[in-house]
Formats: structure tokens, C-alpha cells, sequence
């Protein structure tokens, strides 16, 4: 038994075409393994906005989770942070709720009492059920009109349904149209835009807003920075929203068709010319040009400062990370780096880089997170200078390392700048 | 109302018992879910995940393969799997999905042995019912596939096995530490801890211990069952060496100790040696009628706690710290006595 973890060169990876992807690295065509990264997303709540801290991004919102027992076991590792203390109650079912489905009508009379513990009442209630009602069918939206009707309240639904992670709308996509739908047609104000697609809101330093403030926007709204209720339902005036993330589509599409917002896709680079042309096309489908030459150069001049300092690096790249992994590959080799190891499944929509790798860095290495056989890799051996994302330091733990993922996501120029000051200042400190 | 908590988080599930018996033997440990189960046993009920890995996966069910049943994909993945994994056996632990589809076991269990030619064991897990019962479960089935041929056995007077020991039992992983120098001390030479430490070939040779110790409801099936199979005598005990509400005088006083059973009795004889008045046990986990006292209760909702504490007037309250929110306005003195399985956190007290 050769006990090692498999892997794949972008090469292999680009012959053998998006409609080729070996088993090995497709998540449903094997055991999945609980690595750092899996576990950030298979342990719900662990880490990040899974489906539960997602659904209370809603100002003032709690969260009645409808589930067996074992589905919401570690959320303490999320209720004991202040935030979210006294927003998180559980109705368990048992075995036979399972074949009665009793537990959905005690549904209203348990947010009921919630409501009665609380000494505030909630802006909304969101029901998190999980695989065991995917699986039973249940009408959920019948649930949330009687639970509205005895108890006053806005009810939504949240579906921590794991079994359709790959299907048409993954949890994390329902959750965000689920949260959206709370909000109602308003006066448009054509100075206002929502930035859709994350929970936790943008650095405060990114470009985004001095470049939409440049050309008259004053309000640019986020879920993650309204501090109210209220705040979250002036959304609802938006002129557009900008969806900078792809999670976000179908809300985005929802609330165009529900509340006539139109909306824009925009995605995160860290190749400084893609960004560069990203700003050029928004600005033509407003009608505006932005000045971005002095975030342009910001962001060079931090690239130029890191390969100066330290030359020719090798970094690793995880998933667990706010970037697109081979994103951010191919814009570090384009940068003059080199990328030996990448922890992440590719994805036809990948493609679009991975041809690009396969030019520049043919050699470069794909692991997946999940595969049984990562079990076997073997992190004695340094496989670069600096690993990038929380999971690659599991990997390379001899290595300094730049997590990058904070909930606060970095966006645009900025971003690109934050990287490298980072990546610079973990070098330096182990220098 | 039934099964609404406002304070507490749901306590460790079936299936994190059931692998925590496992954990150290081996195998191939598939957890019959689509991700989450897997998730919540690796990274929060399984305290060993960070020290040493075991090869414990999720077999990543999707909606249509719980709807059509699939069963066929899963041994498909498995085999895949067991190519690349080294492994004495295989296990397949249940969860709420094969819950509601009625997962034929027995037959998986067959199908798997016939792909990977590895003896395989299933614990039918849901879920729903808390870790002890999935600890009992996998045990049993694993002494049960693995019997000794009764010519083999040579027993060894010096080898004491202790049964229902997973770190989910305990306030820590210390405290398995102080279960072998315990029976170490009381004259054993080799203490093999099912559950914590001990490997596959430890349950092959399981009928070649003199003694088997129980120190939780848990494991006392699986005693009775090496008992009649191998002969060997059990005990039923807690070897708890440390002592117990250092610095506060518990002379005449009324104390409550809410853990699992074994553990909760073997606080009350020490509570006791040292004259409190009277002590109480109370479980959120499976309890024994013959180990219980008259005024043990068996605990349920989380109201449960608030009610028996009001009830009962204790001067002491002996639990794990995550109840203590509970009844915010017990005006005695409050020891914290972590159970891992409450709170999920280890303390060392």
C-alpha cells in the first residue's frame, strides 16, 4: 500500500479537460475526509458563515434550529461568542417525530415561548432544519405562515440541507435569497446600492467605496454593517446592487424580480489588470468612469515590495482563504511567484485559470481537501516558503503563514494590498 | 415543552459515541452522512482529532442517493477507500439520514464484506438519542464480530480491561490517565482502556483479561457479554483517585453530583467518606436501577435540572459549569465537575 496522498499536475489536470476531473478530486465520487478545510464546512458553524450564522445576519434576528440532536451539537462553539448569545434555541426531535412529523407543529408554539424568554422581541425568526426534513419533504413555507400568524412575527426558513451542497441551490445560496426576501419595495433612491454577497461586510479601507462615493453614490448598504432592523430594510430603496459573489446570484436575481432592483455581478480578483478591466466595464454599465490609477499603483507598488524583499517566492494555497484559489495562483506566477501546491477541487468553472496555469506553471500540484488519502500527506516535507489560507498551514506547518480569512472580507486593490503587507510581515517576522 | 431548549446546546450524539469506541482500532470509520455528522464528530466530539487522526470519513451522501437508496455507491466508495487506507476492519455508523430511509444494515454490512473482503460492523446511530447509547452499541458489535476462540485463551491475572471509558465519559483526557494508575496501583500490570488507547489486537484478545472494569453505564453491556463468553468477571466502578470539593466543607450538607452514573456514585462515596449529609445523583445519560439511590433522577429537558434543583434545596451543586446558567439564582456553592459529553470542553479540575 503505497500510502500517499494522490495528486494531480495543473498539466494532467488541463489534459484531461473540465469534463475529465478525476475521480479523486470530485467531492461526491469518494469518501470524504474530515481535513481542516472539510471540517470547516462539514462542522457547521465551526468556522466562517455556515448556514447558521448566515441566517442570523438579520439585525436583531434568533434562530430556532428544528433538528435531531447531533445537527446541532457545536453550535456553542458559535452561541458562546457575545453576539450571538440568547439568539440560538433548539427543538429536538426524536424518533418519533421522525415518522409522525409531530415536531413541525410544535413549531409556532416553541417560537412562542421563545419570544416570552426573550425581554426583547425579535426582528424575525429564522427555522434552521436540516437533512432529516429535506429528506421528509417538508412544507416549510406553510410552517412559517402559521408560526406568523399566532406569533406576530417575520418568520424565515433556513435549510441546512448538507445532502443538496452540490445540487441547483446549495444551503448557502438559499440562505442568502431566505434572508433578501425580508425586505420590502421602497421609494427607489438612485444614490443608493447594496453590495450583496457576504455577511460580514467589506474591509472599511477598501476602494469600492471611495470609487462609488466618486460618482455620487452616498449610500452603499451591506447586511454585515447594518447595525438595525431598520438599517437592513433601507435596502430596499437601492437603485441596483452589486453582487460580488456568486452565492448571492440567486438572491440578487430574487430581489430583481420581487422589487425591480437590478443588479450587477462583480467578482474578487487578485490579479491587479483583471481588476483594473472589472472597474473599466462597471463603470460602462453605469455610465461613469472610476479613478482607480492610485489604488492601481498602491497594489503594485505592495507586489513590487514583497519580490523586492524576498525574491522569488514559493507559496502553497489552500481553500480555506477569501479567494478563489486558482485565482489567486495564477495572479502570484503572474506576479513573478511561484505556486508548488494548490489544496482545493478544481471546478470546470476553474478552467478559465487552470489553462492559463498550465502555460505558466505546469509542474504546480492539486490536492484535494477531501480525499480519503490525505490522510497520508506527509507534512514533514516543505513544500514552499510562505502557505496562504488557514487549511495549507495544516499542511506545511514548518512554513510562516497568511491565513487571510477573516470574516471582514478584503475586496478589490485593497485586497490585493493587504495580502502582500501581509505576506510581508510574516516573512519579516521569521527572518 | 418537550424538547425545546433555550439555554443548553443539544449534548454529544449516538454517533460520536459510537466512533469515540472506535477511534483508536484501525479501521475504516464511515459515518453514513452527508457531511455534517462526519464534521461535528471530528471537529468538536472527538478531543483526539488534534493529537492523532484517525482514518474516520464521511461517506457524503446527496439528496438522490438517500432517495434512491444507494447503497451500491457508498460500498463503491468504500472500496475505493479501503485500496488506499490500511485497515483491520470497517465500520459504518448511522445517522438521522439512513434514520429516515430505513437503511438495511445487515445487508450493507454483507455487500461491503463481499467488495473490500474486511470484516465490517454497523451501529444503527441516529442522532437523536445521546452518545452513551451509540458507545453501548459499537462496543458490543465490536466484541461480538471479533470473538476469541475460547482454545486461545490464556488468562493473564495481571490484565484488567475497562469498558465505557470514551473521553466523552470524562471531564478530560487526564482523567483516563488517572483510571490506569488507579487499577495499576490496585496490583494490575496491563490495563487495556476500550474506547481510549487500546488497539484491535487488544479486543482480539480480550478474553485473556482476569478482570473487566465498567466505569459507565455504558460499557456494562458489553462486560455482561464478555462475562458470558469468555467468563470474566466484572466490576462496575469508577477508580477515581483524585479528590473531590478540595477546600469546601460539605459536612451536613446536601449536595447534587449530575454526570454519568458511574461517575456521579463514585463523587457521592467520596462526598460521603467526608460526612456530607446526604448526596444525589442526577444523569442527563442512561442510568442503572440497581446502581441508583432512592432519590437519583434520571434528567431529560433542561428543565429537568431547574426543577430538581429547586425541589431538592442542595447546599451544593456538583455539574458541569455549561448547567450553571440554568439556575442563576442557587445560592449555595456551585462546583464545576466537567462532563465532556455536556459541554464539549475539556477542564482539568
Amino acid at each position: 500500500m503505497a500510502k500517499k496522498a494522490v495528486s494531480y499536475s495543473i498539466e494532467e489536470l488541463n489534459k484531461l479537460g473540465k469534463d475529465g476531473i478525476p475521480k479523486a478530486l470530485v467531492s461526491g465520487e469518494h469518501l470524504i475526509y474530515n481535513s481542516p478545510a472539510s471540517l470547516m464546512f462539514n462542522s457547521p458553524g465551526a468556522e466562517g458563515f455556515g448556514v447558521k450564522r448566515a441566517g442570523l445576519a438579520v439585525p436583531d434576528s434568533v434562530m430556532l434550529i428544528v433538528s435531531p440532536g447531533c445537527c446541532a451539537r457545536n453550535t456553542s462553539l458559535i452561541s458562546s461568542m457575545p453576539e450571538y448569545e440568547n439568539r440560538f434555541f433548539y427543538l429536538l426531535m426524536d424518533e418519533t417525530d421522525l415518522v409522525t412529523g409531530r415536531h413541525l407543529k410544535k413549531i409556532p408554539d416553541a417560537i412562542e415561548e421563545i419570544i416570552n424568554f426573550l425581554p426583547k422581541k425579535p426582528s424575525a425568526v429564522m427555522i434552521c432544519i436540516t437533512c432529516v426534513d429535506a429528506l421528509l419533504g417538508t412544507d416549510m413555507d406553510r410552517i412559517v405562515r402559521k408560526a406568523e400568524e399566532k406569533c406576530n412575527v417575520h418568520v424565515r426558513p433556513c435549510y441546512m440541507y448538507a445532502l443538496t451542497r452540490e445540487g441547483r441551490k446549495p444551503p448557502m445560496v438559499h440562505v442568502r435569497q431566505s434572508i433578501y426576501t425580508l425586505l420590502e419595495k421602497r421609494k427607489k433612491n438612485p444614490k443608493s446600492v447594496n453590495l450583496l454577497g457576504f455577511f460580514a461586510g467589506l474591509k472599511d479601507d477598501s476602494e469600492v467605496y471611495d470609487l462609488l462615493k466618486s460618482v455620487g453614490i452616498q449610500n452603499i448598504r451591506e447586511i454585515g454593517k447594518c447595525k438595525t432592523y431598520e438599517d437592513f430594510m433601507d435596502m430596499g430603496e437601492a437603485n441596483f446592487n452589486l453582487c460580488l459573489y456568486h452565492e448571492a446570484r440567486f438572491a440578487a436575481n430574487d430581489i430583481q424580480e420581487r422589487l425591480g432592483i437590478p443588479y450587477i455581478d462583480i467578482t474578487r480578483f487578485y490579479d491587479i489588470e483583471r481588476i483594473r478591466k472589472q472597474y473599466a466595464a462597471l463603470g460602462q454599465a453605469i455610465g461613469v468612469s472610476f479613478k482607480d490609477e492610485k489604488y492601481y499603483e498602491e497594489a503594485k507598488a505592495a507586489i513590487e515590495r514583497v519580490k523586492k524583499e524576498f525574491g522569488e517566492l514559493t507559496f502553497t494555497i489552500g481553500e480555506s482563504i477569501n479567494a478563489n484559489s486558482y485565482e489567486l495562483a495564477l495572479a502570484l506566477i503572474r506576479y513573478g511567484f511561484k505556486v508548488s501546491e494548490i489544496y482545493c477541487d478544481p471546478t470546470p468553472e476553474q478552467y478559465v485559470y487552470i489553462r492559463k496555469l498550465s502555460e505558466l506553471s505546469p509542474e504546480t500540484l492539486i490536492f484535494s481537501n477531501l480525499e480519503p488519502t490525505m490522510l497520508y500527506y506527509d507534512v514533514s516535507k516543505k513544500k514552499c516558503d510562505i502557505s496562504l489560507g488557514k487549511d495549507a498551514s495544516y499542511y506545511q506547518p514548518e512554513s510562516p503563514n497568511v491565513r487571510f480569512n477573516s470574516d471582514i472580507q478584503p475586496y478589490g486593490y485593497r485586497g490585493v494590498t493587504a495580502l502582500m503587507n501581509e505576506i510581508y510581515d510574516s516573512l519579516k517576522e521569521v527572518r | 415543552m418537550k424538547g425545546l431548549r433555550l439555554v443548553l446546546t443539544p449534548f454529544a450524539p449516538d454517533q460520536s459515541g459510537a466512533t469515540g469506541v472506535l477511534y483508536d482500532m484501525g479501521g475504516i470509520i464511515i459515518i453514513c452522512d452527508a457531511g455534517g455528522c462526519a464534521g461535528n464528530i471530528c471537529g468538536f466530539d472527538e478531543p483526539r482529532w488534534s493529537n492523532h487522526r484517525s482514518a474516520i470519513f464521511s461517506a457524503g451522501l446527496r439528496d438522490m442517493d438517500a432517495i434512491l437508496g444507494r447503497d451500491d455507491r457508498l460500498v463503491e466508495k468504500l472500496s475505493m477507500a479501503a485500496k488506499d487506507i490500511e485497515a483491520n476492519f470497517v465500520a459504518v455508523i448511522g445517522t438521522p439520514v439512513p434514520a429516515v430511509i430505513a437503511t438495511d444494515y445487515k445487508a450493507l454490512e454483507r455487500m461491503a464484506e463481499k467488495k473490500t473482503g474486511l470484516p465490517v460492523i454497523t451501529v444503527e446511530a441516529n442522532g437523536m438519542r445521546t452518545y452513551d447509547r451509540g458507545e453501548e452499541e459499537a462496543c458490543l458489535a465490536l466484541f461480538k464480530k471479533f470473538k476469541q476462540d475460547k482454545d486461545s485463551i490464556k488468562v493473564n491475572e495481571k490484565r484488567v480491561g475497562v469498558l465505557g471509558a470514551v473521553p466523552m465519559e470524562l471531564g478530560s483526557v487526564a482523567e483516563k490517565d488517572m483510571i490506569v494508575n488507579n487499577l495499576k496501583a490496585e496490583g494490575y500490570k496491563e490495563v487495556t482502556t476500550y474506547g481510549f488507547g487500546a488497539t484491535f489486537d487488544d479486543v482480539l484478545r480480550a478474553g485473556d483479561a482476569s478482570l473487566n472494569v465498567a466505569v459507565s453505564p455504558a460499557g456494562i453491556k458489553a462486560a455482561k457479554y464478555l462475562k458470558d463468553t469468555y467468563g470474566t468477571p466484572y466490576e462496575i466502578r469508577m477508580p477515581l483517585g483524585r479528590s473531590i470539593a478540595d477546600g469546601i466543607d460539605v459536612k451536613n450538607k446536601k449536595v447534587l453530583v449530575v454526570h454519568q452514573q458511574v461517575y456521579a456514585n463514585a463523587v457521592r462515596d467520596k462526598l460521603l467518606e467526608k460526612g456530607a449529609l446526604s448526596v444525589d445523583v442526577g444523569s442527563y445519560f442512561m442510568m442503572d436501577k440497581e446502581l441508583s439511590a432512592e432519590a437519583d433522577v434520571r434528567l431529560e429537558e433542561e428543565d429537568d435540572f431547574v426543577v430538581l434543583t429547586t425541589k431538592g434545596k442542595y447546599d451544593i451543586i456538583m455539574a458541569d459549569g455549561i448547567l450553571k446558567p440554568l439556575i442563576k439564582d442557587f445560592g449555595g456553592d456551585y462546583i464545576n465537575l466537567p462532563h465532556f459529553a455536556l459541554s464539549g470542553k475539556q477542564e482539568v479540575v
